[in-house]
């Protein structure tokens, strides 16, 4: 498909309806965001169960709008009651909050703005301009290969997002694995793990799970905790252009930083917002701002975060793996509306990366003026108490993923879904291997036995060619690393050395 | 937690064993069974839950005293309870009002409820807010995107 059949297929897609979703999109998720416990990955899956009887592509506008206004959002209640909307924006806290408290309120929110927009920018072009690099590359790609990204994938997400152990973000990545292979096997149809139940021989749906996974934990955590919240008063200051442009480097590092770590399944915005602070703080000519009130860590911290939303697209659609969670919960929205990321994406739908980078830049226009709308209004709402909020979170969970295929079996995953992230939270296990681990079962399982079948059952194929030797040695050098081997060595190497010297 | 996914490992590996000594998979090449994946990640989860397991019970001396402790101390806490009702009404809403009672009803009675018992504000703040949603929820999903409630 040619430059200009491309552009009449984006333009299509700019109707007024369109641009009318997106602005819807943007809101909810500047509202979802900013409402500590509404994360922006139980937004998607909540708007997808609503959505699902919208055109295809609309809904996906939509969702996708819903994730730029999300992540962003998540900042007004970090900075405004010093409680991050999402996890996206706990570094924000840490420099929006005391901005607030010395009475700079509108001006941090007017910065964090400035940054989201820069960082969502970056994090656009370099989707704009990696996807189909990276398509191309796909394309070349065998089962093997496949099979070993899908399993580095999880293990790297396991690894990078495990709160104290690795162990405990493989195992939810592993998991993950087990839960994405229960139901009808696609090369032979044999059931597994079905119980003999017909409601998941097609498979454990997915939005009901992620509904679940990540709704009811938030509403018996909220309900549990019910706070008084302290919401900051908001001055009058205006901040100019060249204020904001003094903190250049910061966005432009912290964009690399965001859209590098939204590239490595499913690692996603909060830790690259923490990684670019961390960074930041540690080049800072002023490191002893840091957590005071420092400009540039809320800068650097919201570029990274929404910058990272480009990055967590790329692999998606080129490789059909979930650069983050939210990602990973909008390819499940994206195969219910018939569209199916990966390398051949490029040929069901040519145009598609290129209207998801103009929704995605129209999204962030709108998220740069609803931001300061917003600000006043939800410094009323964030004062709403869980007790009201909660229960009718409760019912749109129940609602979404009854809506999807109208079975009552969706109810009943939703529930248990819930009991398994109340469980994860409290044995401090990260979502994100689980939730990359269910979306990546089937692809790891049906290409692992492909390319076996492919090789008669022989397992060089897992190391012939370049590509899958790359990944097995990341695959391998991960685990051990993770698992202290070189730490190890590194260790013996030093006594080593030091016993050689005395 | 370890324990409880060695238990579920063993399970899938059962399962996989199932599938690769399946007669009705005899025709299917080795490498194409749908047994191996299953083994592999079961086996996998079994080692993990194993190491989760061990970690946990080393240093922690004796763990059934340690885990007797912790239960007692959670019993008495009030943040468990809380936890307790409000999964409680999850439960009775999803389990006992979804397709018995008319789904308008159920849902009032379950947000009226909920914010009753979590004392949310005044008796006639709750029946409006819950009022509103559910008109709100109805028209959207009922009348708007035509699902079938129950």
């Amino acid at each position: 498909m040619g430059f200009e059949q491309i552009m009449i297929e984006v333009l299509k897609t700019l109707s007024f309806e369109f641009i009318l979703l997106i602005a819807a999109g943007v809101l909810i998720g500047l509202v979802i965001g900013a409402l500590p416990g509404l994360t922006t990955t139980m937004g998607i899956a909540l708007l997808t169960g609503i959505t699902f009887k919208f055109s295809g592509h609309s809904a996906i506008a939509l969702l996708l709008g819903l994730y730029v206004g999300g992540v962003s959002g998540g900042s007004l209640s970090a900075i405004l009651i010093g409680i991050p909307g999402t996890p996206a924006n706990a570094s924000s806290v840490q420099d929006g909050f005391p901005l607030a408290m010395a009475g700079k309120g509108a001006q941090a929110i007017t910065i964090s703005r400035a940054a989201s927009v820069m960082g969502t920018v970056f994090g656009i072009v370099c989707l704009a301009f990696f996807t189909p690099i990276l398509t191309e590359l796909a394309l070349k790609f065998t089962s093997a290969e496949f099979c070993l990204i899908g399993l580095f994938g999880v293990l790297i997400s396991g690894s990078l997002s495990g709160a104290d152990l690795a162990m405990k973000g493989w195992i939810g990545g592993v998991f993950g694995l087990a839960i994405g292979m229960v139901g009808s096997d696609e090369l032979t149809a044999w059931q597994r793990m079905t119980f003999g139940s017909p409601e998941v021989f097609g498979g454990i749906p997915f939005i009901p799970i992620m509904i679940g996974f990540f709704g009811i934990p938030q509403v018996v955590e909220s309900m549990i905790d019910e706070k008084e919240v302290l919401v900051a008063v908001l001055d009058k200051t205006k901040v100019k252009l060249k204020d904001i442009m003094k903190y250049w480097w910061v966005a432009i590092r912290s964009g690399l930083i965001g859209v590098g770590i939204g590239i490595i399944p499913g690692v996603g915005e909060d830790v690259a917002s923490w990684t670019s602070y961390g960074v930041a703080k540690r080049v800072s000519k002023h490191p002893e701002e840091y957590g005071k009130g420092s400009i540039e860590g809320l800068v650097a911290a919201e570029t990274a975060d929404n910058s990272c939303i480009g990055g967590a697209i790329i692999p998606l659609l080129s490789l059909g793996i979930p650069g983050s969670p939210p990602a990973a919960v909008l390819l499940g929205a994206f195969l219910i509306h018939g569209v199916r990321p990966g390398p051949m994406l490029s040929f069901e739908f040519p145009a598609f990366t290129y209207q998801a980078v103009a929704w995605l830049l129209i999204a962030t226009l709108f998220m740069r003026f609803m931001v300061m709308w917003l600000a006043r209004p939800m410094q009323k709402v964030l004062q709403i108490k869980n007790a009201i909020l909660m229960p009718i979170v409760t019912v749109l969970c129940a609602i979404g993923a009854f809506s999807l295929d109208i079975r009552y079996i969706d109810i009943v995953l939703v529930f248990l879904a819930g009991l398994l992230g109340i469980l994860f939270r409290r044995g401090k296990y990260p979502a994100a291997p689980l939730v990359l681990g269910i979306v990546l079962g089937p692809l790891v399982d049906t290409n692992f036995r492909r390319a076996l079948q492919a090789s008669n059952g022989d397992f060089s194929i897992f190391y012939r060619r370049p590509v899958s030797l790359i990944l097995l040695i990341a695959t391998v050098v991960l685990i051990l690393g993770q698992l202290g081997v070189f730490s190890a060595i590194r260790e013996k190497l030093k006594r080593k050395k030091e016993k050689a010297v005395s | 937690m370890g324990l409880g996914f060695l238990a579920v490992g063993l399970f899938v590996m059962y399962d996989g064993y199932v599938a690769w000594t399946a007669p009705a998979l005899s025709v299917v090449p080795k490498p194409s069974n749908p047994g191996i994946t299953t083994l592999f990640v079961g086996g996998s989860l079994v080692f993990l839950g194993l190491v989760i397991a061990v970690i946990g019970l080393r240093g922690s001396g004796n763990p059934l005293r340690i885990g007797k402790q912790a239960v007692s101390e959670t019993i008495r806490s009030k943040a468990f309870w809380r936890g307790c009702i409000v999964l409680a009404c999850i439960a009775i809403y999803f389990f006992g009002f979804w397709g018995r009672i008319p789904y308008v009803i159920s849902t009032f009675i379950f947000l009226a409820g909920m914010m009753f018992i979590f004392k949310a504000g005044a008796w006639w703040k709750i029946f409006i807010i819950s009022g509103v949603t559910v008109a709100i929820v109805w028209y959207v999903f009922g009348e708007l995107a035509m699902i079938p409630l129950p």
